[in-house]
């Protein structure tokens, strides 16, 4: 084979090589992973109104569990909304709305006036914080047990044994990411910087940017 | 020397370009999913008996919620996926097997589905259930529904979540389609994930 050829040939070999390497060891892009889909739902929100997830498409969504009972994790959920709620303008959202849907596993006792009267216990911005649940217990199981895949439990005293969790979902209606506990990094800072993540890739996802942008996913580069 | 490393130079950005044609990843038409379990695993009933997802293990499966009375989503998705099989060719299409979820239990019997799925492509199959058993269902893959009353109370419609699933031979999701997509996005992403 001519020279020059088979150089050209391991040149273009070791380029390919070393870009692949390049972009997964330096992430110039990063994404966060497609997990699954998002359970669909028809709640009752504190306003005694339908709450569906077809109503949520389009915009980011923090999913968080709890009861009105509920004693400490509870409140550091709450807080934790509040704070990024209050931080929202650090990231560039284009515009892009986010919704924050609590989602009560107890709908024997928090009924619509009883979750209206927490939101304002919690002087929650009820224009974007939903509060809701289902009287139908098999379903709300399956939405908060399979779909959203917390774990929680009647202990059967007026307590519920549960995993305090937020799940981020897109506005495709896909799960994008789950917090299950805090780490160094507070629950709050991540989840921001995860809504700039999201929004960085929707502002990409046409032409040949959405080829970097899938190309990430491919090498699995998520934003931790 | 120098001519040389132009040369060189040369021949990779040449080589670069031919290589990015022809060996350029696939580009996936629908949204791809990395689920890390596979799907929730059901049981609904077909004209033949009991149909489980787990059935079709091996096989690519194309997961579809609509309901026979439905106007033109549910027509215009099947007829796509039908022509995408047809285009592909049969050895490929032998090995994608596509389901239509029926979310109106009350006017489409298992019987009157197959008929339906039938006209599309021949290997589709039709299957439903109880309300109870549909609602779960529903809400694992996304998919929301509700009744639109019409002027009889025989003649509503039922809003519901367009998309396209696709589940790959493990039967995790890997790929979902929105409304609209065409026959050849549908046959080109189905090539790709035939060849993997």
């Amino acid at each position: 084979m001519n020279k020059y050829l088979l150089n050209g040939v391991y040149g273009l070999l070791a380029l390919i090589v070393v870009s692949a390497f390049a972009f997964k060891i330096f992430q110039p892009i990063q994404v966060l992973p497609r997990m699954q889909l998002s359970p669909a739902f028809s709640l009752t929100n504190q306003n005694n109104e339908r709450l569906t997830s077809e109503d949520l498409r389009g915009k980011f969504v923090l999913y968080t569990f709890m009861y009105t009972n509920c004693p400490a994790p509870c409140y550091e959920i709450n807080e934790t909304i509040k704070e990024i709620q209050s931080r929202l303008d650090e990231v560039e959202l284009d515009g892009i709305e986010v919704a924050y849907v609590t989602i009560s596993f107890d709908p024997d006792r928090d009924t619509a006036e009883t979750l209206e009267a927490y939101a304002s216990s919690l002087n929650a911005d009820t224009q974007h914080w939903s509060f809701a649940t289902t009287t139908n217990k098999s379903l709300l199981k399956t939405i908060i047990g399979s779909g959203f895949e917390t774990y929680y439990e009647d202990k059967g005293n007026g307590s519920f044994a549960f995993d305090p969790s937020f799940v981020l979902v897109d506005g495709w209606g896909i799960v994008r990411a789950e917090y299950r506990y805090s780490t160094e990094v507070s629950n709050a800072d991540r989840i921001l910087r995860h809504f700039g993540v999201l929004a960085d890739e929707v502002r990409n996802s046409t032409g040949s940017a959405k080829l970097a942008y899938e190309a990430a996913h491919l090498f699995l580069c998520y934003a931790p | 020397m120098k001519i040389k490393i132009i040369l060189s130079v040369f021949v990779i950005m040449l080589g670069l370009a031919a290589g990015f044609y022809f060996f350029r990843p696939h580009t996936f038409s629908g949204t791809v999913i990395q689920s890390p379990q596979p799907s929730f695993n059901f049981t609904l009933t077909s004209a033949s008996g009991d149909v489980s997802l787990s059935d079709f293990r091996g096989k690519l499966v194309l997961v579809y919620f609509g309901y026979t009375f439905c106007p033109d989503v549910c027509p215009a998705t099947l007829a796509n996926v039908g022509q995408a099989l047809r285009k592909l060719g049969e050895d490929k299409a032998s090995q994608i097997q596509t389901i239509m979820i029926s979310v109106d239990p009350e006017r489409d019997t298992p019987q009157k589905l197959a008929e339906y799925v039938g006209h599309f492509h021949p290997s589709f199959i039709g299957i439903t259930g109880s309300n109870e058993k549909l609602e779960e269902v529903t809400s694992l893959y996304g998919i929301f529904y509700e009744k639109s009353p019409g002027n009889t109370a025989e003649s509503y419609l039922i809003d519901h979540t367009a998309t396209l699933l696709v589940l790959d031979r493990e039967g995790y999701l890997k790929l979902v389609f929105p409304f609209g997509v065409t026959v050849d996005e549908i046959a080109g992403d189905l090539k790709y994930m035939l060849d993997q």
